[in-house]
């Protein structure tokens, strides 16, 4: 019983001292993580099998871990999860190659001109685009560079950023939901259930997608008046003026751009080879990610292939990169694991467990919208990654006390619930900090209520059709 | 003026500080920084002002924001940062210039141009000043008063090491109520002219 207080006074500590954000988060949860080891299991549970599957380093050197074992023994949501862990190394160290060589900024630049620099094609393309990309990098990176592009041609272009920086976030959010690796909760419940990518593809990706035309039909609507002020694209230099935003935010730009003094998308890549390097890295990533539950290959091994890949054909920028890597987070996740290891050994996830079965008098139906929305409520007040990590074991023990409960279809809501609730607020998720971050310090600071405004209904709307689709196709 | 010159004056709300602040200003025909600042920022960066405003001088709200990798999504900390950086740079840049608040005594503490002062008044003075200016109750007056206090102090606490108002930061810490606004400006403005009589 001792054990069990102090494994949830370390674990609200823990959340409490996230969500102030006084100590950096990283020295949060690996402090309160030694906590765990020494106090619960050490001092209360006197319990050295605790601290060794908390720990969970034996795992690394199975063959299984990698995928490289003819056989895979069954998953396991107990402990550090180290297959999140490498893989999200592996991930930054490519996406920072790829940064380097000035991937994302061509990208954005090309994609406007495509469209021809044209506010309201630019405006659902870039959604489109964040979607696309948070399937496969971190939607902290996708946001970082869409948001400063958009900040960027709304400079040029003269338009108010703030409605398509909102909309890439929101879409950057949706994105990442559709896919194993598009965001850290997705890759803790598929790293611990044993769900491929495919299995999210067809399962979260379809409910994802669904939702992507909704969300840009309603952002469209919402935002339309705002982006109206389309700029007439011209070949003449002479017709072109300075662009004034104080101007633009307040009246309906008809004035003419000249296409020919946007930046070139090329001028955005900085290392010619290495882009073209970083290209195939990336679509090896993909591809290696699409066919992993073919090839057997397991995320962790995907992870450090790509890691490999990209620092020996990054040369003399190796060190560059790997300084660059936000190890602060890596951190985070290590300490996180090892608190909820105390509340998974104290047997108190079992107790909430319980207590979900309970109140959903074991209807799955029930059981999938409390996660759903008890997931979205609280990820958009605290960071939806400890919460996922806790309710991975929830939900397993869910669906083994409850008969007729496939784990799946609660994994499919806890993965929507966590993935969209973090976008309702900005402090929800990574991504709208970074956004909103990016917009202030480019002279447009978006406070609560510009944010919630806009976005909090999205988000309403978006989980009510993700509870309608789960019911509809899993009931 | 030949030497560079940096006067920061913190001040009490309704102690008076912004108005000696003006004067010195004046007398030692220096460009003036307060709320302005955020316009010079807007302009430069060729932006709406008013966005800017709603976040001034006001102290990062901890449930309302966090930190991912650097960013901080505070608008209250994005204007902070920004007014910093653009004092610094004035700083780098050799101008001379008085500021009022926005923590200019401490992020400008490394150059030596800098004399910083704190204008206190006792709480009477104080409510009587705010009374007539804003036209309030005694009652109202004091609420505002110490609801400003609380907040530059939050501010202040919030971006320096340093404590607001604490002597041992500023280079002088002056009761205007002791002497009056008009008198306080000579002492400050005649500390100032014998600290520029000692440079080398």
């Amino acid at each position: 019983m001792a054990a069990q207080i102090a494994a949830v006074l370390i674990f609200i500590a823990m959340f409490v001292m996230v969500v102030i954000d006084k100590i950096e988060r990283q020295y949060v949860t690996l402090g309160c993580g030694l906590l765990t080891l020494g106090l619960v299991f050490g001092l209360l549970m006197r319990d050295v099998n605790a601290i060794v599957e908390t720990l969970n380093l034996k795992s690394i050197i199975t063959l299984e871990f990698w995928g490289l074992a003819k056989e895979t023994a069954g998953e396991s949501t107990t402990g550090i999860n180290w297959a999140t862990i490498i893989f999200i190394a592996g991930m930054m160290i490519m996406v920072e190659g790829m940064a380097r060589v000035g991937f994302f900024r061509w990208l954005c630049m090309m994609i406007a001109k495509l469209v021809h620099y044209k506010t309201i094609p630019i405006f659902i393309t870039f959604m489109i685009m964040s979607f696309v990309l948070a399937m496969f990098i971190d939607s902290i990176t996708v946001i970082l560079f869409l948001a400063a592009v958009t900040v960027e041609l709304s400079q040029l272009l003269k338009f108010n950023p703030v409605p398509m920086i909102l909309s890439e976030i929101f879409c950057a959010n949706l994105g990442g939901s559709a896919t194993v690796c598009g965001d850290p909760p997705n890759i803790i419940i598929g790293t611990s259930l044993g769900l491929s990518f495919f299995d999210f593809l067809q399962n979260t990706g379809v409910i994802a997608l669904v939702c992507l035309v909704v969300t840009v039909v309603y952002f469209y609507l919402v935002f339309r008046k705002q982006l109206k002020g389309e700029v007439k694209t011209s070949a003449n230099k002479s017709e072109i003026s300075h662009p004034r935003v104080i101007e633009a935010a307040a009246h309906p730009i008809e004035e003419a751009v000249n296409v020919a003094e946007m930046p070139d998308p090329k001028s955005a890549i900085t290392d010619k080879k290495g882009f073209v390097i970083s290209c195939i890295i990336f679509a090896c990533a993909v591809i290696l990610l699409v066919t992993h539950a073919q090839t057997g290959l397991t995320v962790a091994f995907i992870g450090t292939l790509i890691a490999i890949l990209t620092l020996i054909t990054s040369g003399k920028n190796m060190g560059t990169i790997l300084k660059k890597v936000d190890y602060k987070t890596l951190l985070f996740f290590i300490g996180l694991f090892i608190v909820v290891g105390g509340l998974e050994q104290t047997g108190i996830l079992e107790v909430v467990a319980g207590f979900i079965g309970k109140i959903s008098g074991g209807n799955g139906m029930v059981m999938v919208a409390i996660i759903i929305w008890c997931s979205a409520i609280a990820s958009a007040f605290v960071d939806n990654i400890p919460f996922a990590a806790t309710m991975v074991p929830i939900i397993s023990e869910l669906a083994g006390a409850s008969a007729g409960i496939d784990i799946r279809t609660l994994a499919w809501g806890l993965s929507m619930g966590t993935d969209i609730g973090g976008s309702a607020t900005p402090i929800g998720a990574s991504a709208n900090v970074v956004g909103t971050s990016v917009a202030a310090k480019g002279g447009y600071p978006i406070g609560w209520g510009k944010y919630c405004l806009k976005v909090a209904p999205a988000t309403i709307l978006v989980l009510i059709v993700s509870t309608i689709w789960i019911f509809v196709r899993y009931f | 003026m030949a030497e560079q010159l940096i006067i920061s004056i913190g001040r009490e709300y309704g102690s008076g500080g912004h108005r000696i602040a003006e004067k010195l200003a004046k007398r030692f025909s220096l460009p003036f920084y307060d709320r302005n600042l955020l316009d010079e920022i807007a302009n430069e960066k060729n932006l709406n002002q008013h966005d800017f405003h709603l976040y001034d001088e006001s102290p990062r709200k901890f449930f309302s924001s966090r930190n991912v990798r650097g960013y901080s999504n505070s608008p209250e900390e994005v204007v902070a940062r920004m007014q910093f950086d653009f004092l610094k740079r004035k700083a780098e840049q050799g101008e001379s210039f008085v500021i009022v608040g926005r923590c200019s005594e401490d992020i400008l503490k490394e150059y030596e141009a800098l004399m910083s002062f704190f204008i206190i008044a006792d709480f009477e003075t104080k409510l009587e000043r705010i009374q007539k200016l804003r036209g309030v109750s005694r009652e109202e007056a004091e609420a505002i008063i110490r609801r400003h206090d609380k907040k530059r102090q939050a501010y202040h606490n919030y971006y320096c090491q340093t404590k607001w108002g604490d002597a041992r930061n500023y280079d002088l810490t002056v009761n205007c109520s002791r002497l009056g606004l008009g008198i306080t400006t000579d002492l400050l403005e005649g500390f100032i002219r014998a600290k520029l009589r000692e440079q080398p």
